[in-house]
């Protein structure tokens, strides 16, 4: 039983690991470029939904929805300021354009954690709970029913980016300036607001898990540091840009930390997602999922 | 188009830095601001040890607060648990930060770009989670260590500098031997490089080999003046300090990280006076300069000079900029 139980709320994280590293792997696909400020979006999602409800006596759904808008709003700005020039001709290409991306992603991540902590304060804020009640027993065990509500939260939302993106015309645009911009600019499609649409729906799916985590993480400056990290593990364990493999990693992630903290040791199941992601690395550096990247 | 980068002029300019700050304690006798310069030392060690993996050889590395942490708990643990000194620590902190940069040096000889900077990123974050984590050898609160020279704060001064200067002058021998080209031609072209029978297996170990070592000493030394070993000196934001004085003082170039790490040392120091958090104005600064002055401080200067414009133009072509 405590088995079945270790893997449910592996599981539950996992959904939330896999809509993070989601977010990741959609920028990746479409710019070829690991966004270092990803865990800010959290953050900013976190206080947005827990100031909303506590400061402002917002209810939690709107207070959620206008959490991911304003994660969306900043990815937008993102864009259009630090990441159009990527495909603009200012950066140039091949090792100097990763760096510039690298710059200005890290710096833009500083930027906002320095940013809160002087506007906002180092202290941690709790934020508020999506149901009032504190448990319900499920298949003979415990769990919190906001962590349930939220994942399943989670879950729908992974679904619905998928069946977007796997579909709709909107989504078989994203695929072909994945695939090839240059081609894709060539067919007709507006590559650089299909990269800002993009940019904008990874910016407000990790707002939104910021949001839907609070009550666990809380929120404060440095928040986004655990999420960010989680999610470069699950992209590099499922294949950077491979929606298929952001899911079954993060999945996969949760479960191996809950029977990792439990069997193992729980002061470092921390380390334990590093010491994956420099295995994969160095065994299978295009993951699960990814293909071998070429060089001409 | 003439570059200020490893240029004469950037190689003079260096030492003429270095001797501005050996004329400082001649000017400033507060034991506060001394210490302030101390640890601007401490950053341009580590910032010049950086951007020679990142600036000169294009290895962006995740980790020089992590290999810093090594040389200070190097030390902190020899002190503490065998009471030996610095004269000994220090030395054995260069070798086993060597050691652990020829490790991940050789392990992530395939990585480039953002997978490098992910797998060093990884890297510092679990040795300094297993140095916090291991309170039986490394203590709750940090190791406390015995200072040097009983804690004055000029000759303490003194031999950072001495030691940044020898480090800047075999850097400056390095970069003007073959040895240095090859390094310059693994950051520019590393298949080009290839072609042209550049060992860049051998170079690149090489460059990380240094590197970390180089930290490692900084970390040793700073660790017997700060008189504390703690993980901190390992946080991300150790690195993102030193990587933000980097790009502000100028990848690639030897004086743009003294300049940066001095300067912005200083400027943290009036900036807590203010209010305002260093790091919201430095990385902001960072924003500016990625975006906008690819070559730092040290590249603005020399545009300057030479009556050119500030801003980078487009120059790539549609094929190559949508690829």
């Amino acid at each position: 039983m405590l088995i079945l139980e270790i893997l449910f709320t592996g599981l539950l994280m996992g959904s939330f690991y896999a809509l993070m590293a989601l977010g990741l792997t959609l920028i990746f696909g479409i710019l070829k470029i690991v966004n270092f400020a990803h865990g800010e979006f959290f953050m900013i999602g976190a206080y947005a939904y827990t100031l909303l409800v506590l400061r402002a006596g917002m209810p939690q759904v709107p207070a959620i929805v206008t959490a991911m808008v304003l994660g969306a709003v900043v990815a937008l700005l993102m864009e259009r300021l630090l990441m159009r020039p990527l495909y603009t001709g200012v950066i140039g290409a091949g090792a100097l354009r990763d760096e510039y991306a690298i710059i200005v992603t890290f710096g833009l991540s500083l930027f906002l954690i320095n940013l809160s902590h002087q506007v906002l304060g180092p202290y941690p804020i709790k934020g508020p709970d999506l149901v009032g009640v504190s448990r319900v027993e499920l298949l003979g065990f415990f769990v919190s029913p906001h962590r349930l509500l939220a994942s399943g939260l989670a879950a729908l939302t992974l679904g619905l980016i998928v069946w977007l993106i796997r579909t709709t015309v909107w989504g078989k645009r994203v695929q072909a300036v994945a695939q090839n911009r240059f081609g894709a600019a060539i067919a007709g499609i507006d590559h650089a607001r299909v990269s800002a649409l993009v940019l904008a729906l990874s910016g407000g799916i990790v707002a939104l898990s910021g949001a839907l985590l609070s009550p666990l993480f809380h929120a404060y400056p440095d928040v986004g540091a655990f999420p960010a990290v989680k999610s470069f593990v699950v992209v590099v364990l499922g294949g950077l840009g491979s929606i298929p493999g952001s899911i079954v990693g993060g999945l996969l992630l949760g479960v191996l930390e809950n029977f990792g903290a439990i069997y193992v040791s729980y002061e470092y199941r921390d380390t334990f997602g590093f010491v994956i992601l420099m295995l994969v690395l160095l065994l299978r550096p295009q993951g699960l999922f990814g293909e071998r990247a070429r060089e001409v | 188009m003439r570059k200020i980068a490893l240029s004469p002029a950037d190689y003079r300019l260096a030492f003429v830095v270095l001797g501005v700050v050996a004329l400082v304690p001649l000017a400033v006798r507060s034991e506060y601001w001394l210490g302030v310069v101390i640890t601007g030392l401490y950053f341009a060690m580590l910032a010049q040890n950086w951007n020679l993996l990142a600036g000169i050889t294009g290895l962006f590395s995740m980790a020089p607060a992590a290999f810093a942490m090594v040389g200070a708990y190097t030390t902190g643990l020899l002190y503490h648990h065998a009471g030996l000194g610095p004269w000994i620590g220090v030395p054995a902190a260069a070798l086993v930060s060597a050691a652990v940069g020829f490790g991940l040096g050789r392990i992530t000889l395939r990585l480039r770009g953002a997978y490098l900077a992910l797998t060093t990123l990884a890297f510092s974050e679990i040795l300094r989670l297993v140095i916090a984590n291991s309170i039986e050898w490394t203590r709750d609160l940090g190791l406390s260590v015995v200072g040097i020279f009983g804690g004055a704060k000029v000759p303490i001064l003194y031999l950072f500098l001495g030691v940044l200067t020898a480090y800047q002058v075999l850097l400056m021998l390095l970069l003007r031997s073959r040895v240095g080209l090859f390094l310059l031609a693994i950051r520019d072209d590393e298949v080009g490089a290839v072609a042209r029978g550049v060992d860049i297996v051998r170079y690149k170990t090489l460059a990380f080999t240094i590197s970390s070592a180089g930290c490692g000493i900084a970390g040793a030394l700073f660790v017997h003046f700060l008189q504390l070993a703690s993980p901190e000196l390992g946080l991300i934001l150790q690195t993102g300090l030193v990587i933000s004085m980097v790009v502000i003082g100028g990848m690639g170039t030897v004086t743009g990280p003294l300049v940066g790490a001095l300067l912005m040392e200083v400027a943290a120091e009036a900036l807590r006076e203010v209010g305002v958090r260093h790091l919201l104005v430095f990385s902001a600064m960072v924003i500016l300069v990625g975006r906008f002055f690819r070559e730092g401080l040290m590249g603005a200067v020399a545009r300057l000079r030479r009556g050119a414009r500030l801003v980078a133009q487009p120059t790539s072509s549609d094929a190559e900029r949508l690829a």
